[in-house]
């Protein structure tokens, strides 16, 4: 099964939510002793009810046998929503090989959905680019994951990568509290990027940062000087193999670390998804690391 | 530098293709497109700049490979005069002529003092080589830019006897220049003799760059009259027989009477008045000349009455002797092949040798060493005390020559070679033919028509060791010779008895018998005339070469050392004079030299022929006319093509890293 969870094999499948079936059945399949995993609602301890109780959370079943009312309580009570946000900016258009950081992306995005939509939750799709080009709102009814679904496939590398418009509108959006996951390549000043993500903290959202990149992006190997053109403003600079390998090398990792270490201040979950490596792999990572906040 | 194929420069238009290339056709980088460009920055530049350089370079690369090809086909040279410049100085060939026709007068002395003067004349940067060519070139000097050696050498120089050749200085010259690797300059000194010009003009043939400056010592041709050749018999066997016939040439434009004379062992036997015609030639006949027993040195005069008289005498050596006694050894029974062999023997006028006759055992008794020569026929049942007597004989330079019959089977006495049994005879019953003669063998040159005898039996015998002669149609040798110690084996594989072939009854018999003899008996190079600057053969049989030979030359000085007599095998014939050669089987020579008689001809090259020979070496005209500058020189064409090849690797390895960087991005 793990070779199907390669992206060059994800790929060449050309139903998105095959794709996300083949991504999170077999990635389910090797988590079989915690198959709990998961971003719905969870049992978490019974309360005694107390006058202005929802009566909807009385377990009756419990009132039966022994004639007292409790709540059942659950955790994650309010990660019932999950919002992912796709970046469709020029930049994610970029490969090396033959998956391109969009195509890893929508992977992604359509693995999350197919498993948020597994446990009922309520599942949506933004995706945007300097504006919002497309919005599914979550919603748990039938026929949402093929929406979803449809929006994640139907998304085409746009312009710029601009934080700042396409998140005051999501906000807008966001009435109830869940999970935010966000998909890009954040190809902006770390602060400003963090700066526009964390007030969907502020609303009691879980935000989960995804950035994708290729390995080229990571290490170029030019051998020869080369002159590279931007995918989004198509400004073009010759670059020397030098530079490439050396100082390109360092500022790339320091613009990460710069990333990881303002989503931790902001309490902001950071993963980096490499385009190279197989998808379970993020998605474990990922979701050890909720785990572990849980 | 100048080019042999200008026209060819025209190619150069052909650098227009990389300047196409790399110019008028920009060489655009495509972008490669990159997620997002602001973790880079604009300095990087340089880079590009560096990689746009080395278009440049590969550019040069290409342009400067059309460019040398161009060059190397349009044939660069590097004219001598610029070699020559460049060393700081002139090679100079001083050519003097030392032939016997500069014996005239004071021609020579001329020819040194105008050397002197070239000598004297150079510069200290200037290098110069004497080359003497009366006769063979002689390099007398080295090349040196000592004045003082080159004018010793100029004033130790007297005339020789031998004949100048033009070819000669013209091969000297490219030599020297060959060697040199300079532009020569050559000076000449000669009276500049027509018959010293080559037949064909192209011998003459400066090299390029080459500067010929004629010093001629005589601008006319002077009258002359010379004993040109003189035909005597070699070999007189009887008194009052021989006959001299000499020939005198006049060089003159009227008639003049010259009155010739015999001279015998210096003494005058004769004389006789002769007309010469103007430009032509007029016979005297000496005839009923007796001479004494022994090598005589004769001579023809002719009255000095010319300017030149060093050419009015011709000598020539007679030798008078009885007829040398050879043997014929054959079986009790069998005389038919000594009568065939005695006849064709006698047949010239004067026999050179007398035939005796002898059975085996007669002979088994008899010295052999008396003997010219041994006739061997048939030697089926030689005793073996003869046959050793016959082997000590040839060894100590006896000649013998063997006749095989029906009966000889096995080997050949002496000769020691293997006759094979059987194959006789054709299996048709027929016959065979002579099918390949050496006809540079001194016992066949002039016989022919060999391919009309008929062999109806050959002994086969194996060669071995020996010289094959004559050979059958069917390969099997016919005629042999073998040296043995000092001495020679001439083997004939067929009986001389009219039944085996027919040869005894052909013509070629008779000259095939007299020069087989007189090969054997050494008569043919008893005496002889030669022309100064022939070679004596000193050691005509290869098995030779230890015997030592004692040469007198003409003013009786001994011109061999004691190593040089065993060792030198000829002897260079330089002087006029006689020679006298003594070998040390008692065998006495003497050969008379003559210079050549083109020597006496003073008729001079027209200037015009001078002229021409001057414009062969182009370096004439650079003197003449300083704005041509010569178009001979040293050819630079080869390392021209060799640039062109280095440039085109290292283009290959630059075209080949930019395609590299092509196929990465």
């Amino acid at each position: 099964m793990q070779q199907f969870l390669d992206p060059v094999v994800l790929a060449s499948i050309s139903s998105m939510d095959l794709v996300a079936r083949t991504v999170v059945d077999g990635f389910m399949a090797g988590l079989h002793r915690s198959p709990q995993f998961g971003f719905s609602q969870e049992f978490a301890e019974y309360r005694a009810y107390t006058p202005g109780d929802d009566l909807r959370h009385i377990d009756w079943n419990v009132f039966a046998r022994t004639e007292r009312m409790f709540l059942k309580r659950f955790h994650g009570d309010t990660n019932s929503q999950l919002l992912i946000l796709l970046d469709a900016s020029g930049s994610m258009s970029f490969k090396s090989g033959a998956v391109s950081k969009l195509d890893y992306a929508r992977f992604l995005a359509a693995s999350l959905s197919y498993m948020g939509s597994a446990q009922r939750d309520a599942t949506g799709v933004i995706v945007f680019d300097d504006r919002v080009r497309n919005y599914i709102p979550p919603s748990s009814r039938q026929g949402q994951l093929v929406r979803v679904l449809h929006a994640i496939e139907a998304a085409q590398p746009g312009t710029t990568t601009d934080f700042s418009k396409p998140f005051l509108h999501f906000q807008q959006f966001l009435h109830r509290r869940g999970i935010v996951a966000v998909i890009s390549d954040f190809y902006d000043d770390p602060d400003r990027v963090i700066g526009n993500i964390e007030p969907l903290r502020y609303h009691g959202n879980d935000v989960a940062l995804f950035h994708v990149v290729d390995p080229v992006e990571l290490e170029p190997k030019f051998t020869d000087p080369v002159v590279l053109e931007d995918m989004e403003t198509k400004t073009t600079l010759e670059v020397s193999p030098e530079y490439a390998n050396n100082e390109y090398r360092a500022r790339f990792q320091r613009h990460i670390d710069a990333l990881r270490t303002a989503a931790q201040r902001s309490g902001l979950d950071y993963t980096m998804m490499d385009t190279s490596r197989p998808l379970d792999q993020g998605l474990r990572e990922y979701l050890t690391l909720r785990q572990r906040k849980m | 530098m100048g080019f042999l194929a200008p026209g060819i420069l025209a190619g150069l238009i052909a650098i227009g293709l990389p300047v196409y290339l790399h110019l008028l056709r920009q060489h655009k980088t495509t972008p490669r497109p990159f997620s997002s460009l602001m973790f880079f920055e604009r300095r990087v530049q340089s880079s590009i700049r560096h990689r746009r350089l080395k278009y440049r370079v590969l550019f040069a690369l290409r342009a400067l490979f059309v460019a040398l090809l161009i060059f190397a086909f349009a044939r660069p040279y590097l004219p001598f005069t610029s070699v020559a410049a460049a060393h700081g100085g002139r090679v100079i060939a001083l050519l003097l002529d030392d032939s016997f026709s500069m014996r005239q007068d004071n021609r020579f002395q001329r020819a040194k003092q105008d050397a002197l003067s070239v000598v004297n004349g150079m510069r200290p940067s200037d290098r110069a080589q004497l080359i003497s060519f009366g006769g063979p070139t002689r390099l007398l000097t080295n090349l040196t830019a000592d004045r003082s050696t080159l004018a010793a050498a100029v004033n130790g120089l007297e005339p020789a006897d031998g004949a100048s050749s033009y070819a000669e200085v013209a091969r000297a010259i490219r030599s020297l220049t060959q060697s040199s690797k300079t532009a020569v300059e050559a000076h000449l000194f000669s009276d500049m003799q027509k018959t010293s010009a080559p037949a064909n003009f192209a011998d003459l043939k400066l090299p390029d760059g080459a500067q010929l400056v004629v010093h001629a010592v005589v601008d006319s041709a002077i009258p002359n009259f010379a004993v040109e050749n003189v035909i005597a018999p070699r070999r007189i066997f009887s008194a009052k027989t021989g006959t001299v016939q000499a020939t005198i040439v006049s060089y003159s434009d009227k008639d003049a009477t010259r009155r010739v004379t015999l001279l015998i062992n210096h003494h005058s036997i004769e004389t006789k008045p002769v007309v010469v015609p103007a430009g032509g030639r007029a016979t005297v006949e000496f005839t009923g000349i007796d001479v004494p027993y022994g090598l005589n040195p004769c001579e023809v005069d002719i009255d000095s009455a010319d300017a030149f008289p060093e050419d009015d005498h011709f000598y020539f050596a007679v030798e008078r002797s009885d007829p040398a006694p050879a043997l014929f050894l054959h079986e009790q029974n069998d005389n038919r092949g000594f009568v065939y062999f005695q006849t064709a023997l006698a047949a010239v006028n004067q026999p050179a040798f007398s035939l005796q006759n002898a059975s085996y055992a007669q002979a088994a008794s008899s010295s052999l060493d008396r003997y010219a020569f041994v006739v061997l026929s048939e030697p089926a049942g030689i005793p073996h005390g003869l046959e050793d007597a016959l082997h000590r004989y040839v060894e100590h330079g006896g000649s013998l020559f063997v006749v095989l019959g029906p009966a000889s089977t096995g080997r050949v006495p002496v000769a020691d070679l293997v006759v094979a049994e059987g194959n006789s005879s054709p299996r048709d019953g027929g016959f065979n033919f002579v099918a390949r003669v050496d006809s540079t063998h001194p016992a066949l040159r002039s016989s022919t028509h060999w391919d009309s005898v008929r062999f109806y039996r050959t002994e086969s015998v194996q060669p071995g060791a020996a010289r094959v002669l004559l050979s059958l149609d069917d390969g099997r040798p016919l005629l042999l010779e073998r040296a043995i110690g000092e001495g020679r084996v001439i083997v004939l594989a067929s009986a001389l008895n009219n039944i085996e072939n027919d040869l005894p009854v052909h013509p070629v018999f008779i000259p095939f018998v007299q020069q087989t003899t007189g090969y054997l008996g050494h008569t043919e190079s008893a005496t002889g005339n030669y022309v100064a600057g022939a070679f004596y053969d000193l050691h005509p049989s290869d098995t030779q070469t230890d015997a030592p030979v004692e040469v007198t030359g003409p003013h009786n000085a001994r011109l061999l050392s004691l190593s040089e007599s065993t060792r030198a095998r000829t002897l260079p014939l330089e002087q006029e004079g006689f020679y006298d050669i003594r070998r040390q089987n008692g065998r006495h020579e003497l050969a008379a030299v003559n210079p050549d008689r083109r020597e006496s001809d003073f008729t001079v090259l027209p200037p015009q022929t001078i002229q021409l020979w001057r414009n062969t070496g182009n370096g004439n005209r650079g003197v003449e006319n300083d704005s041509d500058g010569g178009r001979g020189g040293n050819e630079l064409w080869w390392w021209v093509l060799l640039a062109a090849l280095a440039v085109a690797v290292a283009e290959s390895v630059l075209g080949n890293r930019h395609l590299d960087l092509k196929e990465g991005t």
